[in-house]
């Protein structure tokens, strides 16, 4: 065989291949449509579904309303507590011009007395 | 290969889908809720994705797992085409070859072509095998090639598309894709000569 006559053979063998051209098998095809209507279906769900504020998703993640109360109370209890301390509680906001570590320790009630005997 | 971009007929709510429909229409249509526009692009696109894995691959069974992931990412893929932008027919041969790649790479050894049905008929036995043969041997010599050559060839002399159309699904210059089409094919010519005078049917 020559050179054109290989050729000729592959174009040949092209022809054929084009001709040949393999069709979609129909459970292929089935599966594929399966999987559009899957993805479709996923898609209007997700649409139909009412967009959540960004208020309600903070409450979420703070623990719902139940979370949300907890937090109320306890940030209104620390105001209150920086408004009107009770006496029995430390003056903590004197305690910040000391200027020896005893003072400090001795006014929150520990035993201070071997850092005075070291002195 | 045809992608009509536009079309002034909009059809959509009339409970069906023109088949003259450009392929990017088509998507945008089915990225807005119509079935029928996936039915359209599943006779439309599927056939050519099988062709070319089946090609690349060699083996039906893998082909219908890449076309059918192939599809499935094109359905992804539908409510973020921007039309206009490429083919999408482009973009689903690019897709596929990928995913071909990737199989190729992950299999160990190369499969060849699925067997045809052994000879039922002693008598027959060389004729039906120079009959296979025949039939497969674009096959098994297209699987001897380079996967980039073997991309390049399909592409061109199978599938039909332009230069620039392959330039485009490969990432490469025109250029390119004629040296590798040209070399695809003397590499195959070289081997389907090796074959002939293997199987004794040189002459006829």
């Amino acid at each position: 065989m020559t050179m054109a006559d290989d050729d000729m053979e592959l174009e040949n063998l092209f022809a054929q291949a084009r001709k040949d051209r393999s069709e979609l098998p129909d459970d292929l095809a089935v599966r594929i449509q399966t999987d559009a209507e899957t993805t479709r279906l996923g898609r209007l769900v997700k649409h139909a579904r009412p967009e959540r504020s960004h208020w309600s998703r903070i409450l979420d993640n703070i623990g719902g309303w139940q979370g949300f109360s907890g937090l109320a109370a306890a940030s209104v209890t620390g105001v209150f507590i920086g408004f009107f301390a009770p006496a029995v509680l430390p003056d903590t906001a004197g305690l910040f011009g000391a200027t020896d570590g005893s003072v400090l320790a001795a006014d929150l009630g520990f035993d201070t007395s071997f850092l005075e005997s070291t002195e | 290969m045809e992608d009509l971009t536009s079309h002034p007929q909009d059809v959509r709510g009339a409970g069906c889908v023109a088949d003259d429909l450009g392929d990017d229409r088509l998507l945008r249509m089915f990225a807005d809720g119509d079935a029928g526009a996936a039915r359209i692009l599943t006779d439309r696109l599927g056939p050519r994705c099988y062709s070319v894995s089946l090609r690349m691959l060699g083996n039906r069974a893998e082909a219908e797992d890449v076309t059918q992931d192939a599809m499935m990412r094109l359905w992804q893929m539908a409510p973020k085409w921007v039309p206009g932008t490429a083919k999408v027919s482009t973009w689903l041969y690019r897709v596929t070859l990928n995913l071909c790649l990737d199989r190729k790479r992950k299999k160990t050894p190369e499969q060849l072509p699925e067997e045809a049905e052994p000879p039922d008929n002693a008598a027959s036995v060389v004729e039906k095998m120079q009959d296979t043969a025949r039939h497969d041997a674009l096959q098994v010599a297209l699987m001897q090639l380079p996967d980039r050559q073997r991309q390049a060839v399909v592409l061109r002399h199978i599938e039909e598309l332009s230069n620039p159309e392959i330039a485009g699904v490969m990432g490469l210059s025109v250029e390119a894709v004629e040296s590798l089409t040209a070399r695809g094919k003397r590499a195959l010519s070289a081997i389907l000569a090796g074959r002939r005078e293997e199987l004794g049917y040189d002459d006829g």
